[in-house]
């Protein structure tokens, strides 16, 4: 799945989905993340959280940025998952994410690793 | 991260209220250099709508041709995509960007027909449950300095980022 507004490009693949082989949902977003694209960014993390995983796990290695709106799409992620009873993870944001996350407290709020299989641990 | 200092730092009378110029410094500084002509050839001044990666990749080329580290360049850009963001969201017209820096700070003007009403925008810490609202409580984190002018004809927003000193000891 892709989607491209502008000369902005963002894409967001569901490289695993949560069933009785799959311990985790994984999501990879990749491309730069921000206000021109956080409508398709909302629609598709909440066709995932929809399935009500356990465990939802955004891979964030190939994003390049991200703004505060796309931050409040993964705060909603992680709010609709709190209510379902399930987690959300962040996995290795590169710095300008990693800063975003860290300016905001989002990330005493949602858990952050270093590597899919650290959040797959917990 | 706390930047309190910024708050006391701002000079209400820096630029003249009517024609929006910079007037000289009090510290004795000179003039704030007059930003750019919007003029599309002006590698310094660009138009913009919808197109924020384009503005950030020219705002991290200058902030690291003026000299900040990596992680100041990747602030001042988060900021400057911010603000464009609010004109994007809010301004439902064009917005224009000017880009200048001298040997101590490196200026970042956002002009747009959004109106801003609000004294106190970005300077309170919103909630992570709220919604929305972090945009310019961003800029303010991140900026050494930030001045926002508003009116009924629009909204210009003066990023300044401190460079950091060269040539010490020399």
């Amino acid at each position: 799945m892709w989607y491209n507004k502008g000369v902005d490009l963002l894409t967001v693949s569901v490289t695993a989905r949560e069933s009785a082989g799959e311990p985790y949902t994984l999501v990879e977003i990749t491309g730069e993340a921000d206000v021109t694209n956080t409508d398709e960014l909302r629609r598709l993390l909440d066709e995932e959280v929809a399935q009500q995983p356990r465990t939802l796990i955004i891979d964030l290695s190939g994003l390049r940025f991200m703004d505060s709106s796309a931050l409040h799409a993964l705060l909603r992620v992680n709010r609709s998952l709190d209510r379902q009873g399930g987690v959300l993870a962040l996995v290795s944001p590169q710095p300008a994410v990693a800063k975003i996350l860290r300016l905001t407290t989002a990330d005493r709020l949602i858990p952050v690793f270093d590597s899919v299989s650290a959040a797959a641990a917990g | 991260m706390t930047w309190d200092g910024k708050t006391a730092r701002r000079e209400p009378a820096e630029h003249d209220a009517l024609t929006r110029q910079p007037v000289p410094r009090p510290d004795g500084d000179g003039p704030v250099p007059r930003p750019p002509s919007p003029d599309p050839d002006d590698p310094m001044s660009y138009d913009y709508t919808t197109d924020l990666a384009a503005i950030r990749a020219v705002v991290h080329r200058y902030a690291l041709q003026a000299g900040l580290t990596e992680a100041r360049a990747i602030d001042l850009t988060l900021a400057v995509s911010e603000v464009a963001a609010n004109t994007v969201k809010h301004a439902k017209s064009p917005g224009s960007l000017n880009i200048w820096y001298d040997a101590k700070e490196i200026v970042c003007q956002v002009h747009d027909e959004g109106v801003i009403t609000d004294p106190l925008a970005g300077r309170r810490e919103p909630s992570l449950d709220a919604g929305g609202g972090h945009g310019l409580w961003i800029v303010n984190q991140v900026c050494d300095q930030v001045e926002i002018e508003s009116d009924e004809t629009g909204t210009t927003i003066r990023l300044h980022m401190n460079l950091p000193l060269r040539g010490v000891g020399q």
